[in-house]
This record gives C-alpha cells, structure tokens and sequence, in this order.
C-alpha cells in the first residue's frame, strides 16, 4: 500500500503489560511491547515533567532516574526497565518540600526557560546523592549530556554547587525537610 | 516575633494557613523599614546617583527593583509542572502530523488523499485547498500559506496534514497521500538570487523587482560619503561570509488547537508573539479576531525562533475544525530546523576608513543576506544589517547597500540581536584592524570616537543613556588588558568588542492609525489585597512576568508574592506586541509603573482620609503608607485599600506605554528607532591551537549598559546564556546545505550546540546608565549582550596566532587551513613557528587617549546637566553639533536612492538595485 | 519520532537468547541484537534498516563479566571507564565516548558493533527519500552510494566508534557465539572493509566478551581523537597507541586509527619499520606521516577527509609524545 522504499508504521506492536514504580507509586500500563520509556512516562503514566527535546540522546531533556541512576528515557526499552524504581523531576521534591536542587535553580537561575531543567535537575540529584562536595569539573562531567540554550551552563553550576552546601552544611542529609525551603504550592491543576 | 518563627520551614496543610491579621497581607506578617541603601539620593535615602536623578526615583519603595529575583515561575519549572506545548493534553485529542515536500522547489500538480482518507483511524486531512488566504508576521511581505498552494518552495515546505487517532496512524496516513510534483530549477546561491529567474520563488506582482529573487533592498548614504577613501590615512576591507543558524531552543514546537463548543478557537501553542499568530489565525480562518482565544504556554526557549505566525499553528486549527475534536502537533527536532526563522547566512563585504587624526570618517558596508523561501522578518533584518551599526562611535561618512533573497532553503527570520550581529561583528574586527595599522589600542581608539549621551546618530537614531565608555574601561580593568594586548605567546590572545542595541523597536509591526499603546498592563487589587497583573508579555523565560510583578511590587510596596501574573490567555490580557526586539522591559514595566500609579494615587488619597495627613508627605513603604516625617502617622496597606474600595469595590487600572515621536523623515527612517538603546563591551581571552585549528575561550569579562539592573539575577542570566549562543555562532554551529541542496544536520548531534566543556567563565558586569525613559532607568539586556562576543573571539584570535577570520563559524577545519594559508605568507612550516603580533603605539595613541579623556568630561557634563544641547553625529569632524549637518553643507548626504554612477560599479548587494520594480517598467 | 513496529524478544540468557535466534532463523525473519541501545534506538527512530524483530540482551547477565583481562560484551561504557580493573588507556577512550549519559547505556559490545555512519545515511525517512535513498539504506530500490556515485558495490560509510584501535592496541581477542557455537580471533580479524557487513559476525552470531593478553598491563599508551566538542560528537579521527618498554628500548608498538575508514585499522608494518630503527622525534615525526598515508577517509562525516587525514598525523604524533625522547 504504501509508497516504494517507505517503512510501513502499522500495525502497531502488540501490548504487552509493563510495571515499575513511577516516583514512589506502583504503575502498571498495557503498552506497545516495542515501547520507549520516554513514551511511556508522556503518554501513559502522564509524568509530563519528562522532556523531549532531540529524542536521540543528544540533549538530556528526558533524563530520569532508574534505581537512582541518572538515564536517557528517550534511549531506554521500556521492556528494559520493567519492575524498576523510576524518578522523574515530578518525585524530587520530599512531600510539599522542594529538594536543595530545586530550591537553587530556581534561586541561582539554573532555569530560565525550564524546558531543560528537568534533566538537569535528575542528574544532579544522582550527582550529590553519589558525591556531597563535587568539584566544578565533576559537576561539568555529570552534566555534560545536558544541553541548555539559556543559561550558558554557568548558573547551572553555581545552582548544584549551592545545593551542594546545603547538603554538606547538613551534615550528609539529603532530607529537604531539614532545609528552611519554601513550601511550594503542591499539585495543582490550573498553572500560573 | 516568635510568630515569624513559626513561619519558617512549616508544612502547607490547606485550610491550616495561619490567618495573617489585617493590614500585613503576604507570606510574612511584618512589614520591613525601606531599605535606605536602596532609596535614591534625590528621595532622601542613600543610593548614589552618578548618572542623575530618575523620573520614577519617587516610586521607589525598596521592595523589588535591583534585588535578585527568581523568576516568578520558577517553581513551576523545577517541579516539573510548568506545562509547555506538548504538555497540553485535552481529551479526546487527535494527533496531526504533516507532510512535507521531498523537493527544494516544484509545483504541486495534483494531491491524492483518497487512501489516506480510507485508512482506519484517520479523522481529517488538510491540503493547501483548504485555507488558501496569505500570511506572515510583517502585514508588508505576507507570502506564507498554511499549506503549501501550488509551489512547495523548500524541502521541508507541508503540503497537506492528516489528524488520526494515534501517531502511528497519523504517519502512515502521511505515506497513502499521493502527491504529483514538476520539479522546477531551485536554487541555493544567495548570490544568484538576485539575478533574473525564470521561476522567482514568489510572484509579488506589480511590486517585484525585476524577475529576480530579490526580497527587500536597501541603499542609505549619510554624511561625507563621496571621498571616504581619499580622506582616509588606514581601509579596512573585509568579505565576510556567515553561515546561517538556527535558535537552538530545546523544546521544539508544538500546538494543540480546539473549537469550542460555541465555536470559538482556543490555540495553545509556545508563542513569542501571541498577538501576531492572533491576528494570523483571523486571516487565515477567516473568522474574527475576538472568536480566537491565543493561549501561551510555558515556551521553551525563543530567541526569536517562535515569534513568527506559523504554518503548522494554522494546520492545528484546521484539522481542529475539520474533525470536531482537539487536534495536538509536535515537531520532531528535524522539523524544527525546517521551519528555521534563524539568523540570515549573509555575505557581508565591509569598509572602514580612519583619517589622520583616528576618527572612523567612513564606513562602507554591502549586505547580502539569504532569507530562504519566505520573507518572515527579512524586511527589517536587511535594513538592520545596515543602520544598527551606525552607533556607539561618531561616524564622518554611512554607505549602505543590503539585498535579501529568496532561496530554496527554509525561511531565515529573528534570531536574538535580529540582523545586528553579523555585521557588528564585521565592523568590530574592522576596528580592530584599523588600530593595527594605525598602531595604537583598540580600547584608546574606541573611547575617542564614541558619541556622547543625549545625541543623534548619523541616521537620526535618538541615543538617550550610554554606558559604552564604562563597559570598555570597566572590561580594561578586569581583564587585565594592559597586560595582556598583544603581550601573550603564541596560540594565546585577547580581543575586545563592542555591541549596540534597540531597546525596543520604535515602530510597531500592526502599526494603526488611531495610535494603540505598544503595551498595555491591567491592574485589579480585590479585597484580599493581592494584586492581578494583566499582561500580554510573553514569558519566554527571559523573565518577563517577573520584571512586571516587580514593577508593580515596587510601587505599590508590595512583597512579590502578592502580586499575581496572568498573561497567557489573549482572552484576559491587554495586547501587547510581543517578546521580539528585547522591548519587554522597557515598554512592559514602563505600563505595568503607570497603572500602578494610579492605584498608588488611590491607595494615598484613601491614606489621607483615614489620617488626615498631608498628601505630600506620604510614602509607600513595605505594605504601609505613612508620613515620612513622621512614620508612626500611617495606615496599613491593607487599610488603605478596604477604604480606597468602599463603595466600588476592587480597585482596576490600565497603564499603557507607547514610543515618543522620534527619528527622521527618509525612507526606512523608522527601521532601528528604538526609545533606548544598550551597549556593551566584551573582552575574551582564548587559546588556539595551532597544530588542529581548535579554538578554545578560556575567559570573557563581558560589561553590559542596561540602564538598570530590575533584577541582576536575570541580567547576568541573558550575559551569560547570550555568551554561550554567540559562542556557537563563532565556534561550531552552521546550517550546512550539501551538494544535493538539502540541509545535512538538522539534528541536535551534528548541528554543534557548545556544550559545558566549550563554555569559557563568563564575569558579567553590569553597568547602569539610568536611562532617562525606561522603567527605573532600564533598558534591555536580552538581545544586545549577544552582539560583542563574536568580534571579541575573533579579534582574541588575531592577538593569538596573527590571523583574521572572515569567515564564520571558526570551525577547526577552516581555521587548519586559515592557519596553512598564514604559515605560506610567513614562509614557516611549522605553525608553531609563526609570529605571534606585537605592537608598538604610535604617536596617535597620545592624541587619541587625550580625546578619549576629553570625551569623558563631555559625557559627564552632558549626562548631569539640566538643559543639554543637542549634539548630532558629525560635530567630531567640524560640525556644529547643535544642528543637524545636512542643514550645515552640502557635502552631507542624505540619499535612499542609488545614483546612476554608483549603479555603474555596485557591490554585491547593491546590484540588487539594477533591476526595475516591475511597476516603474515602461512594459508594465 | 517513532520507532517502525516490531516484536521485542527479552531473553534471560544466552541459551534462550539461542532459542529464540534459531526459531526467526527458521521462519526466515530479519532480526537485530539490541545492547545499550543508544546506537540502535536512534538509527531505528530514523527508520535506518529496521528489522522486523529485535532480541534484547540487557538481561542477559552472563555478559556481565568485567575484570582487568576480560571484558563483557554487556558491560557499559560508564562502568568500564570508572573501574580500577580496566586499562588505563580503555579507561580513556571509554570514557571520551558522546556524553556520560549516553556512556551509562551504551556497551562494550555495542561499541565494537558501532553501525557505520555516513551523512547521506544517517537521517529521517523523509530527509533520505528526498535524495532517492542510498547504497547502505535502499529501502528496496538499489540506490546508488552518495558519497562514491556510480559504484554500488562498496559502502563507505565511516566507523566511528572509539573502543576498538584501543582494545586493538592491546591485542585482545574477540569472543562470538551463536546457536552452532562459539569462536574467538583477534579484534582485528573481527572487521571487514564493507560498510554494510562491517565485521564477520554470520546471521545470530553475537559478541559475548573481550579478552585481553595477561601481558597488556605491561603496554601503555595514549588516545587521541578529534571531535568539534567535548561531549556528544563521534571520533572525525581517532588514534590509540600501546608500547612496551624494556630498558628503554621500545619492545613493541602497536598504533590503531579509528573514524577515518570503514573499519579501525591497525598499522602494524608502520609500527614495526619505525621501531626496528627508532630514532626519537625523528621516527616519530616519519611514523606519524606514514599512518596519514595508510588511510583514506572520504567525504561523508562533519570535517572534510582533507583536514581529517592531516590531523591523523597530529593526533599520531600527540600519541607518541612520551617516546619522542627515546
């Protein structure tokens, strides 16, 4: 049917079950057996704060965490990470309470247009979660899969240093809750 | 205040809120003492005023402006809820893809959509057929269809759309639609635009030039023209070829459109522009403006790229109509480049004169610019490629010749410093050339030619503020320049550069008879005292909502968390013209300051009722208006407002900002007239590797004027972000156009957005003029930063190895081989054994350093002086400065037309004006 | 973007990964391994030779292994690069692989089987339907090759992958399997000159692991290679050396080159002319000239192959830096 040399796009892959737990929440969805992770969060678990930016690997907008390890969603099987523990930028915030990483990008303008933030902010929670005082060019290292078009990286860098004193000025704590954050306002459905 | 510490740290349970007692209102309970380090000298507190005093110094509260801010929707965006164009998921949404042509140019013969029609799951399919009325963002040069009709003019240009109820489908619907194409000639060259066709790439009948590809031309000739070269002691010419470039955002587009149930279009879609697309859609849907409700989304990153109306917008709205049902469209990252609207590829051939005495006493620049297959912008891009290089320095002599073309590549449009950075940058190096061979120091022979505050340029550009001479001593200083120039080994070099910028353009795109605002902010304070903004500035992360909240907030002595932005839905907010031509804050703030100021007036007249004090001798400060003579004399804010609303209720308040009259009379007069202008200067340190040609930027001390810092958070944010994108241009990133005509990397992988390694430390300066007009005395700082930082790379380079690019980007390649071609002229076969430059000064470096220091006393005492007169661009070569030089001689030109002699012998770009509009042709 | 549908096979060890093999083997099926996936994912989102059934080996943790002389063919660039067990000199070329992201999906043995690359081939299906298609992706219509018109006998599409002149340099061995059984050669046996074919891998034949010699902690060496950026970018050319010193004699030198040609190549008989007579900078400026001429890149990467052949001679020369004074 279709035109010489094109792939055909249909049928679609058959459905197969799929589970993992989505920022601390056991989700289970019937998805394509073929499906990218990066689809799956989007358009099955809703976990929109997930970016597609290049969907190639070459910008870093889709990073999530898989078992605590910083990951591109838009390179990664689903099928791959069945029954894995998957955090999104929506799961780094400890209840009502921002994470130090949250609260300085927003403080040190980490993020100006956002849309790259949430990668950014995924891979330096693994960052200072694995390594409390990160010099500069380990931080440079750990966010060398990012790309940003606004900030110029070096406010970036200014924010994970910052957080990075918070957390050693806690003596090791990650737990936020310690930090004098601002609550920030919860989920809500109408935006700004 | 053991209440205070309760408030710390607590956890948000609704309903559990600690009710706040009347007359506090926001988050914390007390109000603060103005804060005198921040309350101008003229009011009484101690912040200096080197630069004078401000129209709006009363307004000042100490509450917001000069603090660093985060960005109001900052929290939005680090917790993942800020919602950006693929993020809106209506229900029952189709998904709408496009079919794009797989020709550089052809016409469309026939379009088959019967099968595709037939295929299970599709809802809708559009063609060109389906919407056939023009569009464009300039109401000038509207050449754009929703979907291509009769001629597909670039590879890439849709063709038809297909709505289904999954992508997949959607895809494979693309592949059933049959299309039967005659493939015509196409072309690539901008240069062979502007020869005669026998297909043009568009047809602007009575209006086209000749039978050429020829968009817009310009010609401007001021001042001494006819002898530049004559009078000249040290020419400079360079041809400089720039690639084209793409913004480079993350978030690619993306729209979902939906009719509601009473017919009325709601589009959310990642706007710079909103109100542009507003007017877009009317047209093309024909259907009235107040039936279309624009929404902005969050918009990840602009730059220019998502400030024109586009195609796909309309295609969303038509499938939309067309099903009954939501339809959502995103772009692959391919899709992005092509629809482009990035930075013109342009071939710029530039001259510079110096006389005997190191002033700049002609400039001479030929401008061709390749638009690609629409004309987007491309009308002001080919007059800025000109006139915004008229400033900062005092010119003897302005030639201009600029040409835009239509080629069969994807449309060319704003991109951040719209049309000013390629020839800034040319003009820039050129300085840098001319003090070479004038031997003295680029800095010194800068600071001697630069025009004053309050002053015309040579094209009547009305400059208000400048800080162009405090960004170059400021970046002399921190660079250690003295030490450095010329005095670093081989591979290692310094360079300085400078930029200029509009501050807002003066002139509206929608221009109107009946004179509308360019801006316009609604205010409404109901009785919880919290304070709705109605703003149509589009938040595009620059931090427009948060420039604005501050704005208020300041006035009205408000905490910034009482102020409340809506601005994404064109259904609420006042026009506003948009995010383009960095005139957010300057005409935005400027608005959002008058209607606060009548609310402010309400709030002091209320004040006055209740103490019966005098008027005059209230002031605002944190959430209490009070007697400055005597502070326990004073009434809450809170107090205030409840008395200011008896009787009507909440307080509402419209504040509008429109440009004075200003600039000449000539042709294209009004093409960079802004109300206020930014400067800034750059110096980058660099290393090169002369073995691999690989650049590397190790520093850059980077001094921008933006009047006022409202938020220095944000300003260094834009000096910084606008190093990293001008660092792209210089180093690594081009559309590159293969032999076949096709776009070779229209991927994130081979288009080479610098990444953290590539990024040099950037020390922003900032420098505060006070503009006289703008908003506490700002002016832009998103656009201008991005201008200095190619010549400042370039001209490092030359300091490095002796070599001077003309040819962008600097990639490794090209400069191995710039770098073969120097170690041929040097007779060495080892490149680390060419010369590294040195210099020793001439005797003119004394003369020019004196008149800079001279200058600087000028400028002092025409900054702070009460009755300036006024100074127009030619009193440095022996004009009156009081009046313009054309009305002092003749010899001062003043001409839009090219004459027969020049017609004779033009440059590139100006052969443009060989052909005869088709109008003025005996055979029309 | 979307990838084409297909079935996804997750089997849990090699003898199931077999078993699956032998069962689309017998119903004549196309099928492709998927490792990390960072190499395939984007291929398949282009639409680039896409096969109707893929066998994923990501639980197959038998391909685990990584100590200092053995290497799975599972083991991920990031964990290679960050272990005290592994080379120093696969350590650094592992660890200049496209962006550390990328590096903590992408694998060992994914890397070897890099797919080649090619500017003509590396794009959208709309984007290749706009030049007719190509030699390495006809979709069926016997396309000529882009870069080499009028010869469709031989692509040329570049290998840009940066573990193997490394691994090559320390002489490791190669280590396939498939359902008929398993055979080991040296890495250099392991790539043939067809950018299409690539290496000698037969129809359900997968690398298992790496071995290297016990003699390779003796061999140092450097890795040198040529991108625009830091991060992100494949190898425009890419040099590894290894030598062993023995008194300060060069015992043995072994120089690889990467990105330039179809397959790494090792430049054995130039290595070997230069350390039978070594003479410092002198042999290392004649090595380096030597290595430029035995490659021949063509057109079809982001740096033209005039300005890659050049830098292979810097690069080569930055390599042998620590023997100029020998």
């Amino acid at each position: 049917m279709t035109k010489p040399g094109h792939i055909p796009m249909l049928p679609q892959a058959d459905k197969i079950g799929w589970s993992a737990s989505v920022n601390g929440k056991s989700v289970s969805k019937s998805v394509e057996s073929n499906a990218i992770l990066l689809d799956v969060l989007r358009d099955y678990v809703g976990t929109l704060g997930v970016k597609r930016g290049c969907d190639m690997g070459t910008c870093g907008c889709c990073a999530v965490l898989i078992n605590g390890e910083p990951r591109l969603s838009c390179l990664t099987l689903a099928q791959e990470v069945n029954d894995t523990d998957i955090t999104t930028v929506e799961g780094l915030a400890d209840g009502t309470h921002l994470a130090p990483i949250q609260e300085t990008f927003a403080i040190y303008g980490g993020s100006q247009c956002g849309f790259c933030t949430p990668g950014f902010l995924v891979v330096a929670e693994a960052l200072l979660r694995s390594n409390q005082n990160p010099t500069k060019d380990e931080i440079k290292t750990a966010i060398e899969g990012n790309l940003c078009r606004c900030t110029g990286y070096q406010p970036i860098v200014d924010s994970i240093l910052a957080a990075s004193e918070i957390l050693s000025s806690n003596e090791g704590t990650i737990d936020s809750t310690q930090h004098q954050s601002d609550p920030h306002p919860g989920f809500i459905e109408e935006d700004n | 205040m053991s209440d205070e510490k309760e408030m710390v740290g607590y956890r948000q349970q609704p309903g559990k809120l600690p009710f706040a007692r009347p007359g506090s209102g926001g988050k914390n309970q007390f109000s603060q003492l103005r804060d005198d380090e921040l309350i101008p000298e003229s009011q009484g507190g101690k912040k200096k005023q080197p630069w004078g005093d401000h129209r709006h110094d009363e307004l000042v509260t100490s509450s917001a402006i000069g603090k660093r801010t985060p960005l109001y929707d900052a929290k939005w965006k680090v917790t993942g809820q800020a919602k950006y164009g693929d993020d809106i998921r209506l229900s029952n949404e189709l998904i709408g893809k496009i079919l794009r042509s797989p020709h550089h140019f052809a016409r469309i013969k026939s379009i088959d959509t019967s099968a595709a029609e037939s295929l299970e799951g599709v809802v809708a399919i559009a063609t060109g057929a389906d919407a056939t009325a023009k569009f464009g963002v300039l109401p000038v040069t509207k050449d754009e269809h929703a979907l291509a009709v009769n001629l597909v003019r670039h590879m890439g240009d849709l063709v038809a759309c297909v709505a289904a109820e999954d992508e997949a489908t959607a895809l494979e619907a693309l592949k059933l639609i049959e299309v039967d194409y005659e493939i015509l000639d196409s072309n690539n060259d901008m240069a062979k635009g502007l020869e005669d066709s026998e297909n043009p790439i568009h047809d602007r009948g009575k209006y086209h030039i000749g039978e050429s590809n020829i968009q817009k031309r310009v010609f401007q000739e001021f001042g001494e023209v006819t002898n530049m070269e004559q009078k000249a002691v040290a020419s400079h010419k360079a041809n400089w070829h720039f690639q084209g470039v793409n913004h480079g955002f993350t978030e690619p587009h993306a729209v979902a459109a939906h009719w509601d149930p009473r017919g009325r279009l709601t589009i959310y879609t990642p706007q710079q522009v909103p109100h542009y697309l507003h007017r877009s859609l009317a047209d093309v849907l024909e259907i009235p403006m107040h039936q279309i409700n624009v929404y902005r989304t969050f918009v990840g990153g602009g730059f220019g790229g998502k400030s024109d109306p586009f195609p796909h917008e309309m295609c969303a709205a038509i499938l939309a109509r067309k099903s009954g049902r939501p339809v959502r469209i995103t772009f692959d990252r391919e899709e992005v480049f092509w629809i482009n609207r990035g930075r013109h590829p342009s071939k710029i051939e530039m001259n510079l004169h110096a006389d005997s005495q190191g002033r700049l006493c002609g400039v001479a620049t030929d401008a061709l610019i390749d638009g690609g297959s629409f004309a987007s912008f491309g009308h002001v891009t080919t007059y800025y490629n000109g006139v915004l290089h008229t400033a900062p320095y005092e010119i003897g002599g302005f030639h201009y010749t600029g040409a835009r073309v239509w080629t069969n590549k994807p449309a060319s449009g704003a991109m951040r410093g719209h049309g000013a950075v390629n020839s800034r940058c040319a003009v820039e190096v050129g300085l840098d050339d001319l003090s070479e061979q004038l031997a003295v120091d680029p800095m010194t022979f800068r600071l001697a030619n630069l025009l004053p505050p309050l002053s015309a340029t040579i094209t009547g550009f009305r400059i208000t503020s400048t800080g162009m001479r405090e960004c170059l001593e400021k970046v002399r200083a921190a660079s250690g320049w003295d030490e450095k120039f010329r005095k670093l080994p081989l591979g290692h070099g310094i360079g300085v550069g400078c930029g200029f910028f509009i501050s807002g353009s003066g002139l509206p795109i929608h221009w109107d008879p009946n004179k509308f605002p360019h801006a316009t902010v609604h205010l409404k304070i109901d009785m919880d005292g919290g304070v709705t903004v109605h703003t149509g500035a589009a938040e595009i992360g620059q931090g427009s909502d948060t420039v604005v909240a501050q704005s208020v907030a300041e006035v009205l002595g408000l905490p910034l968390d009482m102020i409340r932005i809506r601005s994404r839905e064109s259904d609420t907010s006042p026009v506003d013209l948009g995010s383009y031509s960095s005139r957010v804050t300057f005409m935005n703030a400027n608005a959002a300051i008058s209607a606060a100021m009548e609310i402010r007036e309400e709030l002091i007249e209320a004040t006055t009722e209740i103490t019966g004090a005098d008027k005059e001798k209230l002031v605002i400060g944190d959430r209490r208006i009070y007697d400055k003579t005597d502070p326990a004399v004073g009434v809450s804010y809170l107090e205030a407002l409840h008395k200011a609303q008896e009787e009507r209720g909440a307080l509402v308040a419209s504040g509008a900002y429109r440009t004075p009259p200003m600039g000449r009379a000539h042709k294209g007069a009004a093409a960079g007239l802004a109300p206020a202008y930014s400067f800034s200067a750059y110096v980058a340190e660099v290393k090169v590797d002369v073995e691999t040609g690989e650049t590397k930027v190790l520093n850059v001390w980077a001094a921008h004027d933006c009047g006022k810092a409202l938020n220095p958070l944000s300003v260094e944010g834009q000096i910084i972000g606008s190093c990293h994108m001008g660092l792209g241009q210089v180093l690594s990133e081009e559309m590159v156009y293969g032999r076949t005509g096709n776009l070779m990397n229209a991927n994130l992988l081979e288009y080479k957005i610098p990444t953290v390694h590539e990024m040099p430390n950037v020390f922003p300066i900032i420098v505060e003029s006070n503009d006289p007009e703008g908003p506490f005395g700002a002016k832009e700082a998103g656009e201008g930063p991005l201008l200095p930082i190619l010549p400042s790379v370039c001209n490092a380079v030359y300091d490095a190895i002796g070599l001077r690019v003309n040819e962008l980007p600097i990639t490794q390649d090209r400069m191995h081989q710039n770098i073969e071609k120097l170690c041929k002229e040097q007779g060495v076969s080892d490149p680390l054994e060419l010369t590294s430059p040195s210099i020793e000064y001439s005797q003119l470096q004394e003369i020019l350093a004196k008149r800079a220091e001279e200058h600087e006393k000028r400028d002092k005492e025409r900054r702070n002086s009460e009755n300036v007169e006024p100074y127009h661009n030619g009193a440095l070569f022996g004009y009156e400065a009081t009046i313009p030089p054309e009305e002092q001689s003749n010899e001062w030109e003043v001409s839009v037309t090219p004459s027969q002699e020049y017609l004779e012998n033009p440059r590139l770009a100006g052969s443009a004006w060989k052909h005869v509009e088709r109008r003025h042709r005996s055979d029309a | 973007m979307r990838t084409p549908p297909y079935s996804l096979h997750t089997p849990d060890s090699l003898d199931d990964a077999f078993a699956i093999v032998e069962g689309l083997l017998e119903a004549k099926e196309d099928f492709d391994w998927v490792a990390g996936g960072t190499d395939l994912l984007p291929n398949y989102k282009w639409h680039l030779n896409t096969k109707n059934h893929v066998i994923s080996l990501a639980n197959v943790a038998e391909l685990n292994t990584l100590n200092s002389t053995h290497i799975g063919a599972m083991v991920r660039l990031h964990d290679l690069s960050e272990s005290e067990d592994t080379h120093p000199l696969i350590r650094k070329a592992a660890a200049s692989v496209a962006s550390i992201l990328i590096r903590r999906s992408a694998t060992v043995g994914g890397n070897i089987c890099l797919d080649t690359r090619c500017f003509w081939f590396n794009q959208s299906e709309e984007w290749r339907e706009s030049i007719d298609w190509c030699y390495k992706c006809d979709c069926g219509t016997g396309a000529d090759c882009r870069v080499i018109p009028n010869q469709n006998t031989l692509c040329v599409a570049t290998y840009q992958a940066d573990l193997a002149p490394s691994l090559m340099c320390l002489d490791a061995k190669i280590h396939l399997a498939s359902p008929n059984g398993k055979r080991v050669m040296a890495m250099n046996e392991f790539f043939s000159l067809d950018g299409i074919t690539r290496n000698v891998l037969e129809p359900g034949e997968l690398v298992t692991h790496i071995t290297l010699p016990k003699n390779a902690s003796d061999f140092i060496g450097d890795y040198q290679k040529l991108t625009q950026r830091e991060s992100w970018d494949f190898p425009e050319a890419g040099i590894a050396a290894a030598w062993k010193l023995s008194g300060g004699i060069i015992e043995e030198l072994r120089i690889c080159s990467t990105g330039l040609e179809s397959i790494p190549r090792l430049h054995s008989d130039e290595a070997n002319t230069a350390i039978s007579n070594w003479n410092g900078e002198e042999s290392v400026e004649k090595l380096a000239e030597s290595v430029r001429k035995a490659i021949k890149p063509v057109n079809n990467t982001y740096f033209n192959p005039r300005y890659r052949r050049k830098m292979v001679k810097v690069l080569t020369r930055r390599c042998l830096k620590p023997l100029k004074n020998l």
